[in-house]
Order: structure tokens, then C-alpha cells, then sequence
């Protein structure tokens, strides 16, 4: 990672100077937006296969199943090869992954065995696998940093204040040695501990131990105050490096295998026929997820992930039919909802509307007295603008929304009372019964309508021209005639088709 | 009358199973309490209590979610509870029965978000649930950190209520699992009728005047209380296997949703109360995964073992199939080499016979040596009497059905599916044989 970082901020120290590359990494909101951001463009970009696949609680599944990589990873590494357990090691990250795509064999196993369904299978195969995570926490590992906050809700809002620091210039490393200037001698009693005895005591021994003796890093050495100028150093957050990375192998998966992906998702019968082995792809989209699922597991947390995954391709699922359309809505949503969620956290919705004047309102209304701060969670309130974008977009989807629904149903409840009260007058104009039946203001009698609505459907015939009211009575212009045959024709068009349903 | 009678049959072997495991789960504690000398506190007794009612209530209605292919429901709706916790502990603070209907409420709206998402969209079940357990999940999240930003708020322990932890389980918590439990019974065997029939086949429930949409609910609303109810036993995520294991479990049982309910309820009994043992024998041992693991194992031993439908079944049912198949196809090989050198009991050289038979000529040897219809005698394989018999017999049943493919139209015979392995003696009414007989007879066969 640390060579790619380092690229990276060469590239960016292009056009920004070093102090404001530093002062914009410094900033909690810029870190926490962009790991949001990042997380989001990969997970979405993923996310709109599974849910075409019809796969999108396997990431919920995998995000769980990853606890039982990292503990097993965890026990290897310092059970068998004795290494120090560190909670950040990239074989943390494999285990991490390999678990996910266990989670994945095992529930097609399950699957396959023909004897339960497929939601079946997922439903036992993860608990299984995060109830052997669990007894193996309680049972092996006592001290190690696992702690159930960071499990559930990341540290998205700490991402900053974990850097590497990179030098640029001036960089010096410092071995400090007992000789060295700078040393700091202290004497320590050797035997006072053994023997029970006070330091003053005539039996204690001493020996001379150097409190700060090491190798310093640049970055230290400046901290430590050992230099005497100051190297050119750049912090950069780690969480960004490996959303980075993550964010950047789902866009080339993307990119890369678009056509066999495309291919696979829709029709994977003929992808296998053509030779596109659609399994590879499947288990390569796996892996892919259990990465991504595990990257962001430090920011934002196992269960809010799979937000990032879940939400934003469906919003863009009911916004567009287009694949190529869906895979750029999907991760401009997911970003858009990081953005907006970081406001949220801090007190703000949508940048506009304070928080604490909705509490105050709650307040006044049930004559509570809750705290009117509101500082919360990040990640949480990333997923909960998500899901507010989400919404926008089953109300206002110009396709598939609620409104663009109630208005289609609206407009065929008005063309069919059109038709029904032109087809009337057809019928009866020419009959005897004509004075009586087509009379406007008894009209709405033969149809139990209220008057009130005969008297709208009427105006709006007269208004399209279709008919015109003689002597109290309705009858039909010539181009309602017209339009009497063109309905006439596509009903029996329709009842001679065959019935498609 | 003989698939009745192996229906009963059937239906006796599932109800006896499922009395001795009852039997076994109602025996658990005193039985390891004498066999191992373990010493149950007070403790224990109360959370293996809890965890076998609770197993039991969710091992029944789990049946209904696993049968409509919504095993993933209980996930969804278990993570939906945490806002609601989050909000009750707001207005009423840390009392258990504002938090419970809190959850319920909470989990009960997000089940009626999921409902109005598979209306009015495109979405498929699995989107619709995942999008509710995100976003309400995060709902909670979002106002337990909020609430623990109040100071002095004795907040601590609040996710515990979602997370599970059995070991705070106290006898008052259980008698209301219990109390709840048995409406839900109740409830249970009132509607039976029509939670059936919903379940299996909603159209025609619809069609006889049970209010689909009513039931539906209501049915879920079960579901939603149990989760409710499970949540500081078990969990959330573990709560899902909970839910779904003792049906899955069950289902390979039987085909009755009586027993299978009634089975599931054993089942779900049975772990709850195995686990709770197993996690009482050391105090590193978590209640609720053990639980979990326990339930799981019962449904690895259902599939491999279950009569009928399990793995070992087919695979033993397979076996079979392929031995009489290398046996049938070894016997015809060796019939036809014989008659074509001169006589039906001339010996067939063993290398031509391995060698026309490919791999299953040492298993079809194999198979009709120990039948006695064949031996290996000088010059190589001959065929028995019996052998010769059998030989025979099938060549006549084969031509028999060459003859029905041909003539069955123009000698106006009955329909039956062709299926050569079978005897068409027993396919056909014994006048339709003769008819077949004597055209085979005329010398019609090919």
C-alpha cells in the first residue's frame, strides 16, 4: 500500500502545495466523505449485479461471515505461526474474504442438495457461520481488539487521525542511542521488586536504562523534536488507500468483464453457450464483494455495508431500464447519500434544515425534553440519506414512482370513462330511445355516476371536440365517431390476440 | 389400498420420531444432571427453560416462513427492532416491556415498508428486505449514538438488548416468553385452517372467502412478536437460524404441515434446551451460537438421514439403480455372444465381456455371479439356468415394447408411458398383452 500512497500524493502534490494537501487529509469531514464515497462507488457498482442477480442478501450474508475469517485468520496467525496478532494484517483481510466466499459454497451446497430453497440455505448457512465466529471469540480470544462498536458502526468518523506519514524532502531517520544527545538516561532499581524494598534502601541496585532509545521515522523524529528542520511530510489516511484500492478493482472489474457480466446476469445460459464461463464470473463477483465488505469493515461497520450494496442499485433500478445507465446512477447516488450523510451526523439534513429545531418541534409536541445536540453516528446517518435519496426515487421515478403510477392509473380511469360514455351515445343516438337516454343532465343516471362526474367526462368530450349537446342532448361530432371506431378496433384487436399473460 | 396403508405407515415412523425426541428434550436436564453430574444452578435452569419454549414457539411458526420462501424475513424484521428499542428507551427509558413493544412496533412497520416496496416496484423480495434491514438498522444506529451523547443516560448495555445475552435471562423474562407463547399457540391452532391454506395456496384461500391480506398479516405478526421475543436469548442474526433451522429441519421429515410443524416445535425444544446444557458446561460458551450450532447439527443429520428425501437415501437408492443397470446390460452382452457361438450356455471369454461392458461389466458380473446367473468355468463366463431364464425374459419384455411402440395406435391399446426397465406385464391389462403377444408372434417385432 505504502509505494501506491505515495504515488498518489505525487500526483496530487502536483497541483496542490504539501500545508493544503495536509490541511484538506486533516479535515474529519473531507476523510470521512471521501471513505464514504469510495465505499459507496464500489459497493454500488457491485451491488447493481446482485441485485440483478437476485443475490443482494448474500452480502449481507458475507458481511457477517467475515467476523469468522478474521477470528479464524486471527487464531493462525497467532496459535500456529506464533506472529504478533495485529487486528490490521492483510492476512485478517484474506481470511476476511476467503470466509465470504465459504459462505457462498456453502449455502449453493446447501442449495444443491435439492432439499431446501435458496433463501433456506442462505438463512442457515450464516448464522451457522457467525455463531462458530462467536464461541470461538468467547472461547479463545480474551484480549484482542474486537470490539462490538467498531463491528457494528466503524470509526468512519476517526479515518483521519489513522495515517501513514509520508517525507519528501529533508528526511532524515534518527537512530537514537544511549550516546546520542538527545537521550534520555533514567536509573532503574533492578532488585527492588524481588527483594520488596524501597529505592532508598541500602540493598537496591541500579542500572542505567534509556527511556527513548529506537529508530525514529522521520515523521517521529520531527514529533520527538530530534530535527532541526522540518522534513516535508504528508499524513495520509490509511482507510483511504484501501477504499481507494477497493473502489478502483470494482471499477476495472466493471469495465473489464462489462459484456461477460452483462451476459452472465441475463441470460447465463446462452453466456455459458458462447463460452463466457459464467460461473468464474459469479465467484469472481464474490470474491469482489467479500473484499469490498471487508475494507470498509473498519469505517463504516459489518451490517451498515450492506447499505452500500443493497440501496443505491435498487433506487437506480427504479429510475432506469439501462444497465450502462444504472451502473453510473447507482454509485452517483451512493456518493451523493455519503455526502449528505456527513451533514446529517453533524446536525444538518441536506445541508439545509438544522436537526435540533426538528428535536425542538418533537419537544414541543409530545412535551419531551430531549437533548437538541445532535451529534451522531456517521456511517448511520450515510445509510439513512441513502435510503432518503431511495425514496426520492420510488416517489419521483419519471417511470417507476409512486406519482408517475398514480398519474398513468389516472389517465386510464379518464380515457375509460371517455370511451364507455362515447360508446353510450353511439349506441344510442340512433334508436328511438335517444331523447331519454342521452338527455346531459339524466346521463348519469344510466351510468350510477355522480352528476358531478358526468358533468367533467362531458365537459372534457366537448372540449376535444368529440361531441356537442343539442337541445339537452348529447351527440357525437365526427371525430368522436372517430374515435368510436379507433376504440372499437383496438378492442377487437386485443380480443384476437393471442392471450400473452 | 397399499398406498394408504404405506401412508399410514409413513405417517406412524414421523410420529413416533417425533414423540422420542420429545421425549429426549423433555428428559435433557435431569438426564445429564445424572449422567454427568453436572450441578444445574438456578441460572441455567431458568435460560434452558427459555431457550427450549423459545425454540419451540419459533420452531413452529418457522415452518410457515421457510414453506413461504421467506426464511430470510426473520433477519430483516430482527434488525428492524433496534430504532424501535432506541426510540421506546427515549419516551419510557430502560423499562423491559416499553422496549419490547418499541421493537415490535419498529419491526412490525418495517415488515409493512417491505409489503408496500413489493407493490408498487419491481423490486424482488430479497432487494426489499435488504434495503428495510439497512435502513432501519441505521435508523437505530443512528439514535443510539445520539443517545449516548445524552449525558447520564443509563443507556449502557441497550445493544445488548439486540445482541443477545442469555446469561441476564431472569425467570420473569421467561414466564412472559412463555405466557406470550402460548397465545401464539393458541392463535396457532385456531387459524390453522387458514394459515394453511394461505401458505399453500393463496388463490384458492381467496376464493373461499379468507381475507388473504388479514391472514397475512397476522401470520407475520406472529412471526415479528417471536423475534421480539427471541431477541435477548438468541440475538438478531442468530435469531434467523432460530427461525428457520427447525422447520428446514423438519421438512425433510414428512409432507404433512402437521407433523412438520409439530416436529419443528420438538426440534427448536430440543436445541434450545441442548444448548443452553452445552453452554452451561463452561462459562466461555456462548448460549445463543450454541444454540444455533446445536439446530444446524439437526438439520445435517435430517438431510443425510431423513427417509425417503435424505442424501444417504439417494445415494443409496443410486447404488441400486446402478447395480441392477450394470447387471441388466452385463446379462444381455453375455446372452447375445452366447446364442451367437452356438448355444445359450456357451462360455463368454471374460476379457470380451470387460471389454464390451466397459466399467460396469465387473459390477454386472459381480452382481449376477451372487445371484447364482452365472459362473466362471473353463473358456469363461456361462450362464445359469436362471441366468438363461432371466435372459430370456427381459429380450421378450424389450421386444414386447418395441412391439407397443410400433402397433399401439393401430391395435388400439391403453396409453401407458414408456419405461423399459419396467415389466409391460405389469404396465398392461393381461388382454392388452395377449393382443402384443400375438402380433410379436406374427413376427412383426424388428
Amino acid at each position: 500500500m505504502m509505494p501506491l500512497e505515495r504515488l498518489l500524493i505525487e500526483f496530487l502534490l502536483n497541483f496542490l502545495t504539501r500545508e493544503e494537501l495536509n490541511a484538506l487529509l486533516r479535515s474529519p469531514q473531507n476523510t470521512a466523505t471521501l471513505i464514504g464515497g469510495l465505499i459507496a462507488v464500489s459497493g454500488a457498482l457491485l451491488g447493481v449485479f446482485l441485485l440483478l442477480r437476485g443475490l443482494s442478501l448474500t452480502s449481507d450474508a458475507i458481511s457477517h461471515t467475515a467476523l469468522l475469517g478474521i477470528v479464524v485468520a486471527f487464531l493462525l496467525m497467532t496459535g500456529v505461526f506464533g506472529l504478533e496478532g495485529d487486528t490490521s494484517s492483510p492476512w485478517l483481510i484474506l481470511g476476511a474474504s476467503l470466509a465470504g466466499v465459504g459462505t457462498v459454497l456453502l449455502t449453493e451446497m446447501l442449495y444443491r442438495s435439492g432439499l431446501l430453497r435458496q433463501d433456506a440455505a442462505l438463512g442457515l448457512a450464516f448464522p451457522l457461520l457467525f455463531a462458530i465466529a462467536v464461541i470461538l471469540v468467547s472461547r479463545f480470544v480474551d484480549d484482542v481488539h474486537l470490539d462490538e462498536d467498531a463491528v457494528l458502526v466503524g470509526e468512519i468518523g476517526l479515518a483521519w487521525a489513522n495515517t501513514n506519514s509520508h517525507c519528501f524532502d529533508h528526511c532524515q531517520s534518527v537512530t537514537v542511542t544511549e550516546d546520542h544527545p538527545a537521550a534520555r538516561m533514567t536509573r532503574q532499581c533492578l532488585n527492588c521488586r524481588a527483594l520488596g524494598i524501597n529505592p532508598r534502601d541500602s540493598r537496591a541496585e541500579f542500572v542505567e536504562v534509556c527511556g527513548n532509545c529506537g529508530d525514529y521515522s522521520p515523521a517521529q523524529a520531527w514529533s520527538a523534536g530530534l530535527l532541526e528542520r522540518e522534513p516535508a511530510l504528508v499524513f495520509f489516511p490509511k482507510s483511504i488507500t484501501v477504499t481507494l484500492v477497493m473502489a478502483l478493482l470494482s471499477l476495472a472489474f466493471t469495465l473489464v468483464f462489462y459484456k461477460e457480466l452483462k451476459l452472465a446476469t441475463f441470460d447465463a445460459a446462452l453466456a455459458k453457450a458462447l463460452g463466457f464461463r459464467p460461473a468464474v464470473m459469479h465467484y469472481a463477483l464474490m470474491i469482489l464483494v467479500s473484499l469490498v465488505a471487508v475494507g470498509a469493515f473498519d469505517a463504516v461497520g459489518s451490517i451498515l455495508v450492506i447499505a452500500f450494496f443493497i440501496i443505491p442499485p435498487a433506487a437506480a433500478y427504479l429510475l432506469t431500464d439501462r444497465l450502462a445507465l444504472m451502473l453510473l446512477l447507482s454509485p452517483l447516488i451512493g456518493a451523493l447519500g455519503a455526502i449528505f450523510g456527513y451533514d446529517l451526523a453533524r446536525g444538518q439534513l441536506f445541508s439545509l434544515l438544522p436537526v435540533a429545531s426538528g428535536i425542538a418541534f418533537i419537544n414541543q409536541l409530545f412535551g419531551l425534553d430531549l437533548i437538541e445536540d445532535w451529534d451522531s453516528s456517521i456511517s448511520a446517518s450515510m445509510v439513512l440519506m441513502i435510503f432518503a435519496l431511495f425514496l426520492l426515487a420510488w416517489v419521483f421515478s419519471p417511470r417507476y414512482g409512486l406519482i408517475a403510477g398514480a398519474l398513468r392509473r389516472a389517465n386510464s380511469r379518464r380515457r375509460f370513462a371517455d370511451q364507455v360514455v362515447l360508446a353510450h351515445i353511439h349506441n344510442h343516438q340512433t334508436t328511438p330511445q335517444a331523447a331519454t337516454e342521452l338527455r346531459a343532465d339524466t346521463l348519469h343516471l344510466h351510468f350510477r355516476w355522480t352528476p358531478r362526474r358526468m358533468t367533467t367526462v362531458l365537459a372534457r368530450l366537448r372540449a376535444l371536440g368529440w361531441i356537442r349537446i343539442v337541445d339537452g342532448g348529447a351527440v357525437l361530432n365526427e371525430r368522436g365517431e372517430d374515435q368510436v371506431y379507433r376504440f372499437r378496433r383496438t378492442m377487437l384487436e386485443a380480443r384476437n390476440m393471442p392471450d400473452s399473460g | 389400498m397399499t398406498a394408504r396403508a404405506a401412508i399410514s405407515r409413513d405417517d406412524r415412523r414421523v410420529w413416533l420420531i417425533i414423540a422420542a425426541i420429545a421425549l429426549v428434550s423433555l428428559l435433557i436436564i435431569p438426564f445429564s444432571q445424572a449422567l454427568f453430574g453436572l450441578r444445574f444452578t438456578y441460572t441455567v435452569r431458568v435460560v434452558a427453560l427459555g431457550g427450549s419454549f423459545l425454540g419451540l414457539i419459533s420452531g413452529a411458526l418457522g415452518c410457515f416462513a421457510v414453506l413461504r420462501r421467506e426464511s430470510l424475513l426473520g433477519d430483516a424484521l430482527s434488525h428492524a427492532a433496534l430504532p424501535g428499542v432506541a426510540i421506546a428507551f427515549l419516551l419510557a427509558g430502560r423499562e423491559l416491556s416499553p422496549l419490547l413493544i418499541g421493537a415490535g412496533i419498529a419491526s412490525w412497520l418495517s415488515l409493512r415498508f417491505v409489503a408496500a416496496l413489493l407493490a408498487t416496484t419491481r423490486l424482488k423480495q430479497d432487494a426489499a428486505l435488504g434495503i428495510v434491514l439497512a435502513s432501519w438498522f441505521a435508523a437505530g444506529i443512528a439514535l443510539l449514538a445520539y443517545i449516548q451523547s445524552i449525558p447520564d443516560a443509563s443507556q449502557a448495555g441497550l445493544d445488548h438488548f439486540i445482541f443477545g445475552q442469555a446469561a441476564a435471562i431472569i425467570e420473569s423474562d421467561v414466564r412472559l416468553v412463555m405466557g406470550v407463547g402460548l397465545i401464539i399457540l393458541c392463535l396457532l391452532a385456531l387459524l390453522w385452517k387458514e394459515f394453511k391454506l394461505v401458505t399453500f395456496d393463496a388463490e384458492f384461500a381467496g376464493a373461499n372467502g379468507i381475507r388473504i391480506g388479514l391472514i397475512n398479516t397476522l401470520l407475520s405478526t406472529l412471526i415479528v412478536v417471536t423475534i421480539v421475543l427471541g431477541l435477548q436469548l438468541a440475538g438478531v442474526i442468530l435469531m434467523v437460524g432460530m427461525l428457520i433451522a427447525p422447520g428446514v429441519a423438519a421438512r425433510q421429515w414428512t409432507h404433512k404441515l402437521d407433523q412438520m410443524v409439530i416436529l419443528a416445535a420438538v426440534f427448536g425444544a430440543f436445541s434450545g434446551g441442548v444448548g443452553a446444557v452445552i453452554s452451561a458446561l463452561d462459562s466461555d460458551i456462548p448460549t445463543g451460537p450454541t444454540i444455533i450450532v446445536v439446530a444446524f447439527a439437526l438439520v445435517l443429520l435430517s438431510l443425510a438421514l431423513a427417509p425417503g428425501r435424505g442424501l444417504l437415501w439417494s445415494r443409496l437408492r443410486q447404488r441400486s439403480n446402478r447395480r441392477a443397470f450394470a447387471a441388466r446390460n452385463t446379462l444381455r452382452n453375455l446372452y447375445r455372444y452366447a446364442l451367437a457361438h452356438g448355444a445359450v450356455n456357451a462360455p463368454v471369454p471374460d476379457s470380451f465381456i470387460r471389454g464390451v461392458g466397459d466399467r460396469g461389466a465387473a459390477l454386472g458380473l459381480r452382481e449376477l455371479d451372487g445371484a447364482g446367473h452365472v459362473r466362471l468355468g473353463e473358456g469363461g463366463w456361462r450362464l445359469s439356468q436362471s441366468g438363461v431364464k432371466l435372459a430370456r425374459r427381459d429380450i421378450h419384455n424389450q421386444q414386447l415394447w418395441d412391439t407397443y411402440r410400433l402397433y399401439a395406435h393401430e391395435l388400439a391399446l391403453p396409453n401407458v408411458a414408456e419405461d423399459r426397465e419396467r415389466e409391460i406385464a405389469s404396465l398392461l391389462p393381461a388382454e392388452a398383452v395377449a393382443i402384443l403377444e400375438a402380433k410379436l408372434a406374427e413376427g412383426a417385432a424388428p
